[in-house]
């Protein structure tokens, strides 16, 4: 005879139950989602991944480069910028700034921008900017600097090693990395350099300061441009004013 | 608190998610600029990992908040739907938010407020789902 404190009761779907289940189920969701994200971002990546490679590379496709000039060569607009690869400001404006300056006004070949690189924070500056002079040589300058402001380390720590330069490189089409690792000490980037230091003081009165920023139309004398903060809206009026709009 | 309460509570914020997600689904496809306090919106929003399976991170975050609305239903049945959402958005934003700290190296300051409204519809979430077993 069976009493009743023998009879077991079925197996419910209990609150708890359906808790460790719907949480189980949540986390092999969650699980698949990172997973297809992990490996999309390693299939886009090449084996030396370096953050910003595919931003850089899809920002500046295209865009004719000249040393280190960015943009058309005929662009009635120049845009000269003075910056240390190790300026956090000037990193600020690469990556928040210029890719909008970029798409509105160097793609639509109005105005060109030149990048000249000064090294006064530090040896880490004078290694990347050698980098970039030497890339300019063979017209990838633009792709160093934004890869190097993407990547930017803490002053002067040894941030820009050898192998950052390398990977930097790697991702850069059509560039010769040997040839880029020769010109970095070569006499010519040596008179570049010193070129753009005397220009900066000449620009700047002996008060160094980056980024700072020349505009004016192409060909005539560039003059200072004073902005308030690095926001596109500080740029656009004096290219519009340039542009006769 | 009333499950009610909670409940409206957990629609308040997806609605908030949800306005982040639109901002930044809209500066995907549209290519404007983000406005940026921090500096590295651009940077997040253009990586690698802002998009999964070809799908903008933007949108699934829309997804996700459209699914906490989709549970703000009466009832246990939703309650532990929205525990599961929760579970998922936790996990994911973990993730993106490691992403952009560690590989990325720049932060959004809309993919930081994202993360906090998931995690403070966890919270609402997990509390909704025990007063609703209790009232149950």
């Amino acid at each position: 005879m069976a009493t009743t404190s023998t009879i077991q009761a079925p197996r419910r779907f209990t609150p708890a139950r359906a808790l460790v289940l719907g949480t189980l189920l949540a986390v092999i969701v969650a699980g698949i989602a990172i997973g297809v994200s992990v490996a999309g971002s390693s299939s886009s990546s090449s084996s030396t991944a370096l953050a910003g490679a595919e931003q850089t590379s899809l920002m500046l496709q295209g865009i004719p480069q000249h040393g280190n000039v960015l943009g058309r060569p005929g662009a009635p607009v120049k845009l000269v910028e003075y910056g240390d690869l190790q300026c956090p400001i000037c990193r600020a404006f690469a990556l928040d700034t210029l890719p909008t300056i970029i798409r509105q006004y160097v793609r639509t070949g109005e105005v060109q921008i030149a990048f000249r690189g000064i090294s006064f924070i530090g040896s880490d500056s004078e290694k990347a900017l050698r980098a970039v002079v030497a890339a300019g040589a063979q017209n990838r300058a633009w792709n160093l600097i934004d890869l190097f402001y993407v990547n930017q380390g803490r002053e002067n720590s040894g941030w820009v090693t050898d192998s950052l330069i390398r990977a930097a490189a790697g991702h850069v089409d059509g560039i010769d990395v040997s040839a880029l690792f020769s010109a970095r000490s070569s006499a010519a980037t040596d008179k570049l350099m010193r070129g753009y230091a005397a220009d900066a003081q000449r620009d700047m009165g002996g008060q160094i300061r980056t980024p700072t920023f020349l505009v004016g139309r192409a060909g005539q004398p560039l003059h200072l441009l004073q902005i308030a903060s690095l926001d596109v809206g500080q740029f656009a009026p004096a290219f519009d004013q340039l542009l006769g709009r | 608190m009333t499950e009610l309460r909670l409940r409206s509570a957990i629609a308040a914020f997806a609605v908030a998610g949800l306005g982040v997600a639109a901002y930044l689904t809209h500066a995907h496809y549209a290519g404007g600029p983000l406005f940026c306090a921090t500096g590295g919106c651009e940077t997040v929003q253009h990586s690698r990992y802002a998009v999964v399976a070809g799908i903008p991170v933007a949108v699934l975050g829309l997804l996700g908040y459209v699914a906490f609305l989709g549970t703000t239903w009466r009832g246990q049945t939703a309650a532990l739907a929205g525990v599961c959402v929760a579970v998922v958005a936790v996990i994911f934003s973990t993730y993106l938010l490691l992403a952009q700290l560690f590989l990325i190296h720049a932060i959004c300051q809309w993919c930081v407020a994202s993360d906090a409204i998931v995690t403070i519809l966890a919270v609402l979430t997990a509390w909704r789902f025990v007063v609703a077993r209790r009232s149950a």
